[in-house]
């Protein structure tokens, strides 16, 4: 068993998991995006980064790939913290507004402005897909190709692949792939459509039946929030 | 240095014995410092053949840490060909009317044994470069 | 050994080779042939010599006479006068700027006089192709005493006292690295040199390659035995070509004379070397890149802990140093750790070699001891500004260095203090700017430089450098707001503190640096739309100076989309709606009458 420090607690893991499975069995919420379950850990959308060391020494690390090590200190809600999650959402809607994902995160993390050009694209290169399909699919198919403001995700030499089975698997884990609500502010760069929702089950049952992830779900809270437009 | 066995760590400075020679023109610091002068009057009165003959003494007699060097007109055209020899620390000593033969004799005796020949010398001192 | 009275030794680093340099050594070959001299004169081509700016570049021994920008019909004088009749040719020696006197002796030249040679002990000196002229100087010495004299505990114990720090960039203690990777558990150990250099402006490793690869192979045979390894990698850039020959010519030469291989120098010390060339990647120089480009894998990097000393090549203990490092080794090996640590300052020991370049007279490489300042590099050595321009500032570290202003020149060149003012030692790329260099437009070259290398992994670095450079070109354009500097320093620092590995983390330096001390120039391109130096196109306007302008048509003739208007002798107008702002005008006119001025401002004609 490894001991460290998260938030102030002193906590156990066991040796190999990394911060996001201790903070996660310890019921501590870090959002992710490139993390999938069963997806070996990529670390490059930056969202679950976390604050560890101290003093002048402390620096920004991706929880889903650092190890424990023993006398850690970690923090996960920090200043630096949550504004590098903020610019990351930011920077990612600004890439594909239309990724319902990535609304919900904006709404979830109050970014409430989108100060970047929008590109409109249709794949943040979180790597979901390529790691779906050569670890649990087993094809091999596509690949990051290129590097830089130029990377995107093919097939080898952009050819039609013969390794793809049409399995379907890299579209069940795209977080683009799922299309945005059609909020109250359906027509700009960000949706913020849950900013604005009331929760209707909050009168009937004193429970918020949901979570923002799945505003709407049940369909009954559309109705507006009066007078508190953020 | 064509022979290409390996080495053995005492082969190490064994080279470097060999080359001492590129080592004291690259480094300019030899012993001895022998100059030929040869303006157009000295090459005219046979300085090349003075200096062939310097250099055929310096490597029959494998002697890697003296510097030959060349220089323009010392200014006694009518006594060349002429050479200067320096030892470091030491005035320079001008021999002067020099034939490939009497060069070999200075080379044996002031180069070799530090043993000034007074019969070919003009004089003893004056500007040092080196 | 055949005995020479005198040794040409010509200059064939790569910049003088693409001056013509291996012509040179044909046509003075081809000279002393014809007369006669061929038994009396060797001539042979080294590794670079430093003064790059002065090529090609030739050096008479033993009078240590230096030449500089021969050219082909020079070498018969040069034959003539000075090796037959012994004249040293004026005409061809250094004469520093402004002056008139031409120094003759290299060891008397400003830019050679205060360099500390260490690593570069052997440039411009040895035939970098043959492995007895590094044993002559001593080469290979410091190796046979690791070998049969020290334990390896003791060699890393020498390596850390002497206080080396990795020259790379990071500055990481090396004999920290050794010992660690000394203690980790695994085998077999690897050593890599990374010869990577992707800093714009830096070719330090490229010359130490070039003119000494053999105290590079030292360097790593000493370091092999220290940690126990028994293979290594040299990673050379491919656009290094020449440094890949001479690399692979070193090795054959160590492996023929038993310095590499099995039972070196007959100690029973088993090492051996491959190269491996890169495939033109900038992030591939990052440790961990390089080790996935040795893999066969794509080259990104990783996160760290655990360090290559602990999991490295193949997961195994790996020691990744820079080829400066490599060479220094021998050196504090043969010397001692106290020789080396007398040099420099308390936290950064021994010397740095600097590839200056830029708006300097004397553009080359300088060695120079830890702790000189700035000024003494930029003017003592560098010669100062040419053309009469004042000094704004130097771009120290690459594209993770930052730039340092005039008020920095005091500041001793060390680890610790150039940190401090933002910038980073880096590799050591030192590019010196004047005042017709704007640094709006500077902080717009690294960034697109930046953008373009990034691995692309992190969403912080890839899309932090593409939306950095979009606002940056934005203010170039003379569209830039208050709210777009704003935002600039805020995703400058995001970049910064979430990216994961040093090419992210540093990528904002040079726009955090340029917006801490050259503030007022953004604010002028935002605020005033005006570019001080006159280099953002869209922000200047070509303008005939009425009281100046003579009619001679210069401008006009010159002028490629023919938008100047004016006859002979009557004063010129240029057509603004046509202008492309290319400056071929202002070039042409030999009266000083054009001047590139702010869009507002209202022109009389």
């Amino acid at each position: 068993m490894i001991t460290f420090r998260m938030n102030g607690l002193e906590v156990s893991a066991e040796e190999g998991w990394t911060i996001l499975e201790a903070a996660k069995f310890y019921g501590l919420e870090i959002p992710t995006l490139c993390y999938y379950e069963g997806l070996t850990p990529y670390g490059g959308c930056r969202l679950c980064v976390v604050e560890i060391g101290e003093g002048a020494r402390a620096k920004l690390v991706s929880s889903c790939t650092y190890i424990v090590e023993p006398g850690l200190v970690v923090r996960t809600d920090t200043k630096r913290v949550i504004a590098a999650r903020k610019m990351m959402i930011e920077l990612m809607v600004s890439v594909a507004p239309g990724s319902k994902v990535l609304q919900d995160l904006a709404s979830q993390f109050g970014v409430t402005k989108v100060r970047f050009e929008p590109r409109n694209e249709e794949c943040i290169l979180c790597g979901r897909c390529v790691r779906m399909c050569a670890e649990q699919m087993d094809g091999k198919a596509i690949g990051f190709q290129q590097r830089g403001y130029k990377k995107k995700i093919s097939t080898p030499f952009d050819l039609k692949s013969a390794e793809c089975r049409l399995c379907g698997g890299c579209i069940y884990v795209c977080p683009v792939c799922q299309l945005r609500c059609q909020g109250p502010k359906a027509e700009t760069v960000l949706c913020n459509g849950c900013l604005a929702m009331d929760p209707t089950c909050l009168d009937h049952y004193d429970d918020l039946q949901c979570w923002m992830y799945d505003a709407g779900r049940c369909g009954t809270c559309v109705r507006e929030k009066t007078g508190s437009r953020p | 240095m064509a022979e290409k066995k390996k080495l053995r760590i005492q082969d190490l400075a064994k080279i470097r014995e060999k080359t001492k020679a590129l080592t004291t023109i690259r480094e300019s610091e030899g012993r001895a410092k022998i100059t030929v002068h040869m303006g157009t009057c000295g090459i005219a009165a046979g300085a090349r053949e003075v200096m062939e003959a310097l250099l055929a003494e310096v490597r029959k007699n494998k002697v890697q840490d003296v510097i030959v060097a060349t220089s323009g007109c010392a200014g006694l055209c009518n006594r060349e060909p002429m050479a200067t020899v320096e030892f470091k620390g030491q005035p320079p000593v001008k021999y002067v009317d020099l034939t490939p033969q009497k060069i070999r004799k200075i080379f044996a005796e002031h180069v070799l044994c530090g043993r000034l020949v007074p019969e070919y010398a003009l004089a003893v001192g004056s500007e040092t470069v080196y | 050994m055949k005995q020479y009275r005198a040794h040409l030794l010509v200059c064939a680093g790569t910049g003088c080779v693409s001056c013509g340099a291996f012509k040179i050594k044909e046509a003075l070959e081809q000279e002393i042939h014809k007369r006669k001299l061929q038994d009396e004169i060797l001539v042979i081509a080294t590794g670079c010599n430093g003064f790059c700016e002065r090529g090609p570049i030739l050096m008479v021994h033993p009078d240590g006479v230096f030449y500089q920008q021969l050219k082909l019909e020079d070498i018969p004088f040069l034959v003539e006068e000075h090796l037959i009749k012994g004249r040293p040719v004026k005409k061809l020696m250094y004469i520093p700027p402004a002056e008139k006197d031409p120094i003759p002796r290299m060891k008397d030249i400003e830019f050679f006089k205060h360099q500390r040679l260490i690593v570069l002990r052997n440039r411009g000196r040895i035939d970098p192709e043959k492995v007895e002229e590094y044993i002559a100087f001593d080469g290979y010495e410091a190796l046979a005493k690791a070998l049969s004299e020290m334990k390896p505990e003791e060699i890393v114990k020498e390596i850390t006292e002497s206080g080396l720090r990795g020259r790379g960039g990071a500055g990481f203690p090396t004999g920290r690295k050794w010992a660690a990777a000394r203690a980790a558990k695994g085998a077999p150990k690897y050593i890599i040199c990374n010869g990577d250099e992707g800093d714009p402006g830096a070719f330090m490793d490229r010359s130490v390659l070039e003119a000494d690869p053999h105290s590079v192979l030292e360097g790593m045979i000493i370091g092999a035995k220290a940690v126990g390894a028994e293979k290594g990698f040299v990673y050379i850039r491919h656009e290094y070509p020449l440094a890949l020959k001479r690399m692979a010519i070193a090795i054959d030469q160590a492996r023929d004379y038993g310095l590499l291989g099995e039972d070196i120098l007959g100690t029973g010390f088993n090492f051996d070397l491959e190269i491996v060339a890169g495939a033109g990647a900038f992030v591939s120089g990052e440790e961990t890149a390089l080790i996935a480009s040795i893999e066969g894998r794509i080259g990104m990097p990783r996160q760290r802990p655990p360090f290559p000393a602990q999991k490295g090549l193949w997961g195994k203990p790996t020691v990744i140093n820079n080829v400066e490092t490599w060479a220094t080794v021998p050196n504090i090996i043969l010397r001692g750790a106290k020789w080396f640590s007398a040099l420099g300052t308390k936290t950064s020991k021994g010397t740095k070699i600097f590839s200056l370049v830029g708006k300097i007279n004397n553009t080359g490489l300088v060695e120079v001891p830890m702790g000189i300042t700035l000024r003494d590099i930029v003017y003592g050595i560098g010669g100062g500004i040419p053309n009469g321009q004042d000094f704004k500032a130097v771009q120290i570290g690459g594209p993770s260095g930052g730039c340092l202003p005039p008020k920095l020149l005091d500041l001793p060149v060390d680890y610790e203090s150039l940190t401090e003012a933002g910038a980073m030692m880096g590799s050591g790329g030192m590019i010196v700017m004047d005042d017709k260099t704007c640094m709006v437009d500077i902080a717009k070259y690294f960034l697109n430089f930046l953008r373009d290398e990034s691995c692309g992994k992190c969403v912080s670095c890839r899309e932090g450098t593409q939306r950095m450079w979009e606002i940056v070109k934005k203010i170039t354009e003379g569209k830039g707001t208050e709210e777009d500097l704003a935002l600039l320093e805020e995703v400058a620092r995001t970049c910064k503190d979430a990216s994961l590995c040093a090419l992210g983390q540093t990528a904002a330096n040079p726009v955090l640096t340029t917006l801490r001390y050259f503030r007022h120039e953004y604010e002028s391109h935002v605020l005033d739309k005006r570019c001080p130096a006159g280099v953002c196109k869209a922000l200047i306007r070509y303008v005939v100076l009425a009281e100046k302008c003579t009619g001679c048509q210069s401008c006009k003739n010159a002028c490629p989309k023919q938008c100047i208007k004016g006859t002979l002798k009557d004063v010129h107008l240029i057509d603004q709606t046509n202008c492309i702002k290319c400056g071929a005008c202002q070039e042409a006119c030999r009266f000083e009458a054009i001047e590139a001025q702010r869009e507002e401002a209202i022109t009389i004609v």
